[in-house]
């Protein structure tokens, strides 16, 4: 289209023409290519440790500089699985991630409706202190928390790990704001016809609820996974480390170096069930980040 | 309540009449009658018991504990020292020996510190903020920069833990670093993704996807990145014909190298807030702002930053408590060093608690984080916040 187009043109135009498309052209693509450029250059340190994890570990003794696997083998992933503790800590994982994700959505979503729809004494006074329990670091709590699940003898197992979480009033906040957007002609209808409110909740308001709990269910899963310092005083065998735990006590010893491509390994391990659940979920993700900020 | 009492045979149109004619009246009905609900909502509590027994046991309950325990020596292995020690923890925090003050102990940091006064006493004259919280703020930073800071061990004194002011003024040194540069990088992301494309969905995903790895994962890269011999940072410093050294091992970098890796990891998280505060500003006000003339900088004044000033403030109270907790990064990357340049008062509260088992005196420090990160939080959003009225 452009070329015939030009070339129908006077002579003396053709170069002005051809200035001002490209000037237009640039403007729009330019910076948009510079971005993509960015975005890649962003992304190299995770390419890089797929690629080292997928490189022989002799050939990493002799460079460790480069973008692509020179010869691309999975004996590093192999060895991981096989040799140490990185599948139990993996599974340790998925477990504390899942149990939390899970107990968080029941408490969460229950307490929210109670919050943004049922009238009871003392509601004015217990939603402030529920909420001001978000501005709490963990860092202020953890060192009764620890004495509280030393005293259960909950150290160094799963409900030690995943129970502390459920007690976060992030999931609480984001679902009593979405109950509370939603309209009340919709459960009128129900209340008339007689229904108790916990049918209601459950067969009409959880159907609705569907988008703030995938949003809320990504957003703890992910926070959950990658928590270091609970599980770091509370789960102190090694059987018991988290991937996150596990992976960070493997760190800082440079005789790991020579096992760069294992070590590479255990970090995609650690990555993946989050980088595909991003990949899938992404706008729940973001969605979700959006609601626990308090903004839009 | 009493509509389905009388007669479920209206119930049909009882569903027209609450979908069509009713909400006007229902409305009117709902409001003054806290009784409507009354008898099905006790049921309420059962609603939230679940969630109130977990809030209780595991954030009120160790919150007001640790308020307690900074007042006891709590040894955790040996039981017969838990007692009553009073304000001890805090005077081993915050005092020495031979303590005196002179003028010029950390005079630049208090000059900083006291030149703030200069915008408070700006928005004085202007009225823009109640003049209460001018003036409280105004007295605390003339206590802190001003006489507080000033405060320091004489000749042959020292301070009963120097470790803890060595760790909390690294943390405050990764806060005043990484807030302007995390916010900054953050909000010129976003103002460069806010076009309609049809790839910005995919440049969000690319610049926030490592936000998603965890604190493990991350150092695991960036130790190796940022090493000279092994990592990509290295090669391009060769292209350069720097010098290569590692930077984590440099008392003068290390802390820069912290601030960059965690920058890379978390700026996505401030991308997506301000992207959505982007997205709410109204395009006709660019469109009048076109109009009138304006230039890209005076529609970035004028329209854009009036607009995201919430979407700011947000972003910023929220990074500046992330920032002060930080831990893991340089827990992991350099254990606080080299020479503690990067040991900041997390790690001190977990190595007095965990290695030392002094819990009484970890408690006090992380009381006093705690407090530090609600003052400064509070007056944030009294400064930031202040601005938005005027405007």
């Amino acid at each position: 289209m452009s070329s015939t187009t030009t070339t129908e043109v006077p002579r003396s135009d053709p170069a002005a023409d051809l200035r001002a498309r490209r000037v237009h052209l640039l403007r729009k693509h330019v910076p948009t290519g510079l971005l993509l450029l960015l975005a890649f250059i962003w992304l190299i340190p995770v390419w890089w440790m797929f690629s080292l994890s997928l490189t022989p570990n002799e050939l990493l003794q002799l460079n460790t500089q480069i973008l692509l696997p020179p010869q691309v083998t999975l004996d590093n992933f192999v060895s991981v699985i096989q040799v140490g503790l990185s599948g139990r800590w993996f599974l340790n994982s998925l477990i504390v991630a899942s149990s939390t994700t899970l107990l968080t959505l029941i408490v969460s979503a229950m307490a929210g409706y109670a919050f943004a729809r049922l009238k009871f004494p003392g509601k004015k006074i217990l939603f402030p202190v529920v909420i001001a329990g978000l501005m709490v670091p963990q860092e202020v709590m953890f060192i009764p928390l620890f004495l509280i699940f030393e005293q259960f003898g909950l150290h160094n197992t799963h409900p030690g790990l995943f129970l502390p979480r459920v007690g976060i009033p992030l999931g609480v906040f984001i679902m009593t704001t979405f109950f509370a957007a939603i309209p009340r002609e919709i459960e009128e209808a129900a209340e008339v016809d007689g229904a108790s409110k916990w049918r209601i909740f459950r067969q009409i308001m959880l159907p609705m609820a569907g988008p703030a709990l995938t949003a809320l269910a990504i957003f703890t899963f992910v926070l959950t996974w990658n928590d270091y310092l609970w599980p770091l005083v509370s789960a102190t065998e090694r059987e018991m480390f988290t991937i996150t735990t596990g992976l960070a006590s493997l760190q800082g010893n440079f005789a790991q170096a020579t096992e760069l491509g294992a070590l590479m390994a255990r970090g995609v391990l650690a990555s993946v069930p989050l980088l595909v659940m991003f990949v899938i979920f992404q706008r729940q993700l973001i969605r979700g980040i959006s609601l626990g900020s308090g903004g839009k | 309540m009493s509509v389905v009492r009388d007669g479920e045979g209206d119930q049909a149109t009882m569903h027209v009449q609450s979908g069509v004619a009713a909400p006007k009246k229902a409305k009117a009905a709902r409001t003054p009658d806290p009784t409507r609900f009354s008898p099905t909502d006790l049921g309420a509590w059962g609603f939230l018991l679940p969630f109130l027994a977990a809030y209780a046991l595991f954030m009120l309950y160790p919150v007001g504990q640790a308020l307690v325990m900074g007042f006891f020596d709590w040894d955790f292995l040996d039981i017969t020292r838990r007692q009553w020690a009073g304000w001890d923890n805090y005077r081993r925090m915050f005092w020495g020996t031979e303590m005196t003050w002179s003028v010029d102990h950390l005079v630049v940091l208090r000059v900083i510190g006291l030149a703030l006064l200069i915008p408070l006493a700006r928005s004085w004259r202007k009225g823009s903020l109640p003049r209460a919280s001018i003036a409280t703020l105004a007295i605390m930073l003339v206590a802190i920069f001003g006489v507080i800071l000033g405060i320091h061990p004489g000749e042959g004194g020292r301070w009963f833990d120097s470790q803890f002011w060595l760790s909390f003024g690294n943390t405050l040194l990764f806060v005043a670093m990484s807030t302007p540069a995390i916010v900054g990088t953050g909000l010129a992301l976003a103002l460069a993704l806010n076009r309609p494309s049809r790839l910005t969905g995919l440049l969000r995903a690319m610049f926030f996807a490592p936000y998603v790895l965890s604190v493990a994962v991350m150092t695991l890269i960036w130790a190796f990145m940022l090493n000279p011999s092994l990592g990509l940072v290295g090669l391009v410093g060769d292209w350069f014909g720097a010098t290569p050294i590692n930077l984590l091992n440099s008392s003068t970098w290390a802390m820069s190298a912290i601030v960059l890796a965690t920058l890379w990891w978390t700026v996505g998280f401030n991308l997506v807030l301000f992207l959505a505060g982007l997205q709410d500003i109204d395009v006709q006000q660019y469109e009048a702002a076109s109009l009138d003339g304006a230039n890209a900088w005076q529609k970035f004044r004028h329209v854009t930053v009036p607009g995201l000033r919430r979407t700011i403030r947000l972003v910023v109270v929220l990074q500046v408590i992330y920032s002060f907790q930080i831990f893991g990064q340089v827990f992991i990357m350099t254990r606080g060093g080299p020479d503690g340049a990067t040991r900041v008062l997390i790690q001190h509260i977990f190595e007095r608690g965990f290695r030392d088992f002094e819990l009484g005196y970890a408690s006090a420090m992380s009381v006093f984080l705690f407090i530090v990160i609600i003052l400064v939080s509070v007056v944030q959003f009294m400064f930031l916040g202040g601005e938005e009225d005027e405007a």
